[in-house]
């Protein structure tokens, strides 16, 4: 089905609070490391793909046009894709149309965020509609607490085993940051650290979730052909899919969540993955607060319903288990949002590619990447493997 | 090149501002294009929308908030921002690579709701430099009118005419929002809002709610016997600082050229029947003629003065009224482009053009002057 993609290469900035850059600089900073990082210059590239989260985050509308020069965008076709928090991973998959459909071939895909410059709760805020989710839905955690409620009470599972499970993923994550170069918040926690953090909004306490940062991502994909030209290691796209559901918070189930299921079946079956635990090596999960993460090992069939709390507190998802997620430290560690997915998909390419650097997992040969966005109402999934 | 893509259907909603809640407008536009075709909800492979947030309708990630309501649910989608144009480009690469048979791609603006169109490209620009002198889409429509005028001695008339031209087209336009026959005069004595823009040459703030079902050739041949093929697109990006480019030589030429090469053309002027460009200011309609290649650069004046663009001219520019008639800002290049699929398919009721239409072309643009350009070429 259309013609093979393969990412080619990757930049990231530092991602932190980056108060000593402009915004467009920071764009510049991720699009001149993809550059050096793949040995390619503009005149190879046939097109660019921008994103981020809405105008209110930062305070300019439409910042293709702001950033049009440090995206090297001037003269070039380009592409402007939007979708909330999944914004970095609907990213990707247009450059991978794009490629695919046969009307580029090398395109430059670039996610960014500075955070730091607006109040990102306020404009999460603002997702919801003004008469009746506005109210309560306040912000990000208010979402991310009544999922995690949810999930306790539907599988019945003790409170204080999910905090430990919860607890135990911000514990690994925290320490993996310290691996990854990019990586925004690294920090040393016990699992006590965690339990006795200060509430947000119940049960989500302060290392249950993810930083504000500034930060952007770009991610180069070229076609098949090219790809065997330009790079050694390329990382193919075996397999996406994306699913949307409803938009009222209220009216659809967030545990036996369809849109996640959905998605990930899409992406499985196109890269004829029947056993996700045993075939993926690693995956970047996009996990903005702790709890969500566990949820999501079980919409994406990595465990059975119920059973993500008992496997995380053995160990299955960390660095060193079956299915290592999140090496880099994940979302829960670096969240510029309109990058976020991006660099899931920058990092399960750096995995196959071998180019992980401290935080490679060894022979790591086919990896998934994804993104989350909305009101819990989207999921975005992106599977790459080192053989085409 | 991937499969053949073309457009089986469209189906549009009136500029004018409407009672009717947002979600409820989408909902209708989305149901009349699959009643057109004979299809249901279940029959659509992905959905592709355009619209822009926070300021363009009081949301972030309205994509989000219309999603159920734009036939998404449990479907795989994405969204274009700015240019709606974009999502027509986004559909059909998703339907070239074999993924999806069918493609819902849709544009929204509830402009009504909106704040006024220029306190919204007031922040297009940075905040350090740019938006400090106050800049908007309607400011830097006006410096670069005046360039035009100064360069190649273009008069205000020939920009006005345009006006009367697009307006008197509207006329037939069941869907046009501003509808009256105006005459050169009260054009030309309309008020100034920036010298030399008179506010009759400033398009207005409209609704917009258009949907286009693409499908791939084996499906499109059996939901309709006049399918409009896909058969060129092009867009370009220009440098952001207003004082670092040549407003009057910018991208549409490059975009208009990437179209063209794929479509094959090499004479657009005499090989396209149709065209339905952005002309937000009216000046700007002259000056796309020439970006296009339908004449010179500085023949936009001449081009006007000899009426090949009215409606029964050599080439009809804006039959259906233009975005002077109607301009939902973000989804206005969608509705050129439904406009052209209505010209070829001969679907156009009282604004359909004398000739016969075997090509036409879309043409959408936002930005302060032109900043981004995109055109897409469509085939009977």
């Amino acid at each position: 089905m259309g013609r093979p993609v393969a990412i080619i290469g990757s930049g990231q900035t530092k991602h932190g609070r980056r108060t000593e850059i402009t915004y467009p600089d920071l764009v510049r900073e991720a699009v001149q490391a993809a550059l050096e990082n793949t040995n390619i210059t503009m005149k190879d590239i046939d097109g660019i793909v921008y994103g981020s989260m809405p105008s209110m985050m930062e305070g300019v509308a439409m910042t293709h046009f702001y950033f049009a020069d440090a995206l090297r965008a001037v003269g070039m076709p380009m592409m402007k894709t939007e979708t909330c928090g999944t914004t970095g991973m609907s990213l990707a998959h247009t450059g991978y149309y794009w490629i695919a459909s046969g009307m580029a071939d090398v395109v430059m895909v670039v996610g960014s965020e500075k955070m730091y410059e607006g109040d990102s709760q306020a404009t999460m805020s603002t997702v919801m509609e003004p008469y009746y989710l506005r109210y309560f839905l306040a912000g990000a955690p208010g979402i991310f607490s009544m999922q995690a409620q949810e999930y306790m009470s539907k599988y019945n599972i003790p409170e204080e085993k999910v905090r430990d499970a919860a607890a135990r993923i911000s514990v690994d994550h925290h320490k993996d940051a310290f691996d990854n170069p990019y990586a925004h918040i690294k920090v040393d926690l016990s699992m006590d650290d965690v339990k006795n953090s200060r509430i947000i909004t119940y049960p989500i306490r302060l290392w249950d979730v993810c930083p504000n940062s500034d930060g952007a991502c770009a991610v180069i994909m070229a076609s098949g052909k090219k790809a065997k030209k330009m790079s050694k290691r390329p990382a193919w796209i075996k397999g996406l899919g994306f699913c949307g559901d409803e938009y009222w918070y209220g009216d659809s189930d967030k545990i036996s969540w369809e849109c996640a299921t959905e998605a990930v079946k899409q992406a499985y079956d196109m890269a004829g993955i029947k056993n996700p635990r045993k075939e993926l090596d690693v995956a970047e999960v996009y996990n903005p607060f702790t709890f969500v993460e566990l949820l999501h090992y079980e919409c994406f069939g990595f465990c059975g319903p119920g059973e993500a709390c008992d496997l995380a507190l053995k160990g299955v998802f960390s660095r060193s288990g079956e299915l290592p997620c999140d090496p880099s430290g994940g979302t829960l560690c670096t969240n510029p949002i309109g990058a976020t997915a991006l660099i899931r998909v920058a990092e399960a390419a750096m995995q196959v590619s071998g180019n992980a650097g401290a935080h490679q997992i060894p022979g790591a040969k086919l990896a998934f990447a994804h993104g989350l966005g909305g009101l819990s109402e989207f999921n975005g999934i992106m599977i790459m493997g080192s053989e085409l | 090149m991937g499969k053949r893509v073309a457009i089986v259907e469209v189906a549009q909603l009136p500029g004018a501002m409407s009672d009717a809640n947002f979600l409820q407008q989408l909902f209708e536009v989305c149901r009349e294009v699959m009643d057109k075709a004979g299809m249901s909800r279940k029959d659509i492979g992905t959905v592709v929308s355009a619209s822009s947030d926070v300021f363009h309708g009081g949301i972030s990630c309205a994509n989000a908030y219309y999603w159920d309501s734009g036939a998404g649910f449990l479907k795989s989608g994405t969204r274009q921002d700015g240019e709606s144009l974009l999502a027509f480009q986004y559909g059909v690469m998703r339907i070239m690579t074999g993924h999806y048979d069918t493609a819902l791609v849709f544009g929204v603006c509830k402009g009504s709701e909106n704040p006024a169109t220029d306190a919204i490209t007031h922040y297009f620009a940075d905040p350090f430099y740019q938006r400090q002198v106050g800049l908007n889409e309607t400011f830097a429509a006006a410096l670069q009118m005046r360039e035009y005028l100064n360069t190649y001695g273009i008069t205000e008339e020939q920009c006005a005419k345009v006006v009367v031209k697009n307006l008197k087209n509207a006329l037939g336009n069941p869907y046009a929002h501003v509808k009256k026959r105006v005459t050169l005069e009260e054009v030309m004595n309309s008020k100034r809002v920036m010298d030399p823009l008179k506010e009759m040459e400033c398009a207005p703030q409209s609704e917009g709610f258009v949907a286009l079902l693409l499908a791939s050739e084996e499906r499109a041949k059996k939901i309709t016997t006049k399918p409009v093929w896909f058969k060129g697109f092009g867009s370009s990006m220009d440098t952001y600082y207003l004082g670092d480019r040549n407003l009057l030589d910018g991208q549409l030429r490059n975009a208009a050229k990437r179209a063209y090469d794929m479509a094959g053309i090499t004479n657009p002027w005499k090989e396209i029947d149709v065209a339905e460009i952005t002309e937000a200011y009216a000046f700007q309609e002259l000056l796309w003629y020439e970006g296009l290649g339908f004449c010179d650069p500085g023949g936009g004046g001449k081009l006007i003065d000899t009426g090949l663009t009215e409606r029964n001219g050599d080439l009809p520019v804006n039959p259906s009224g233009g975005v002077l008639a109607m301009n939902p800002y973000v989804c206005r290049g969608l509705y050129r482009l439904a406009e052209v699929s209505l010209q070829i398919k001969g679907q156009a009721g009282e604004r359909q053009v004398d000739r016969k239409v075997k090509t036409g072309l879309a043409h959408g643009t936002h930005g302060f002057a032109g900043q981004f350009h995109a055109v897409a070429i469509l085939k009977g």
